[in-house]
């Protein structure tokens, strides 16, 4: 399955719309079978934020794991983003 | 929205210039007037010359230090979440315009959002008075500006560290260590972002932050690997940023 985060919007920063769009999504994350990837494709965000992120791609993480692909996360808020989740999380997402 | 238009006699007196002064920054291109046809008197945005005329810092400390509290100006107030996003989403397409900033602009624009949200998040439904925060920018000077009068940082995160003593140890918690005012909630990453962003940008692109809650202060640079925190001359409730890019 693939998430294009760019349908959520291309500023991805507040929490509430973080935890909304991951309220949102989870009938459409109930159709993925065991041992699927979750590809998490960054392509068309302009802005991404911890807070956003906190409530979204945090959870993704720890609900599938090494299952999870990001893709397209060259942007520079993104990149300093996943930074401080895997930093104040203790996590360490899977390289692209 | 309809931008709200002054003549020429009155855009000299809130610049305090003569009109003479209008006219040739019209020619020189440094203040163009809107004109309906081009021998049409000149007319200029009120907008425009606020920000002109003012200095957006100057604006936000006034707001944060008003005894009586009124609304910032229109144009520079963000009343709920939703319209900081909005006007957070234009600030990102005006940032992307500019050619040095292609790539830092999403650095710029997430700073800003993680500072403007952490007031939100911190202060839904406890305002102590005006609620929601001022937002203003001015791309000429480089200047981004918000401030919040809010609870402040210290009283959010005594509810967490109750030992907390004053401002000074709260903000240097808040930029420095994993924890976070809205318990249970175990986050709380949006200030050291913050901090990593501005410490660690492109040096092409030099971000420095000023931030005051209550009476402490500090100054973030590119490249700096310790954050100090001091006791500024003024103090008031919420919180007061200041980026230069």
């Amino acid at each position: 399955m693939t998430v294009a985060l760019k349908k959520f919007g291309t500023t991805l920063t507040s929490r509430q719309s973080g935890k909304e769009a991951l309220l949102a999504y989870e009938p459409v994350l109930k159709s993925v079978v065991a041992d699927e990837t979750i590809i998490v494709d960054f392509e068309g965000v302009n802005t991404f934020s911890p807070s956003w992120g906190d409530e979204f791609l945090v959870p993704l993480y720890r609900r599938y794991g090494d299952r999870l692909v990001l893709q397209n996360t060259s942007n520079l808020s993104v990149q300093a983003t996943f930074k401080i989740l895997e930093e104040s999380n203790s996590i360490t997402f899977p390289a692209a | 929205m309809e931008p709200k238009l002054v003549k020429i006699r009155e855009a000299a007196r809130m610049l305090n210039v003569s009109i003479d002064t209008l006219r040739r920054w019209d020619k020189a291109g440094k203040l163009k007037p809107v004109r309906l046809t081009p021998t049409s008197n000149r007319y200029y945005d009120v907008n425009e010359l606020m920000l002109l005329s003012s200095n957006l810092l100057a604006i936000a400390k006034r707001w944060v230090l008003e005894s009586s509290p009124q609304e910032p100006d229109a144009p520079f107030y963000c009343p709920d979440s939703a319209i900081f996003q909005t006007k957070l989403h234009k600030l990102e397409q005006q940032l992307q315009a500019i050619p040095d900033l292609r790539e830092e602009f999403s650095l710029l624009t997430s700073v800003a959002g993680e500072i403007g949200n952490n007031s939100f998040d911190h202060n839904l439904g406890s305002w102590p008075d005006v609620r929601g925060i001022l937002f203003a920018y001015d791309l000429k000077k480089r200047q981004i500006a918000l401030a919040d009068r809010g609870q402040g940082i210290l009283k959010t995160l005594q509810r967490v560290r109750p030992a907390l003593a004053d401002d000074e140890q709260a903000l240097m918690v808040a930029f420095t260590e994993r924890v976070t005012g809205r318990a249970p909630e175990g986050r709380g990453n949006g200030l050291k972002y913050v901090r990593e962003v501005v410490t660690n940008a492109n040096k092409a692109m030099k971000m420095i932050l000023s931030f005051q809650t209550g009476r402490a202060a500090l100054t973030l640079n590119n490249g700096d690997t310790a954050v100090r925190v001091i006791t500024s001359d003024f103090s008031f409730r919420g919180c007061l940023a200041f980026i230069e890019f």
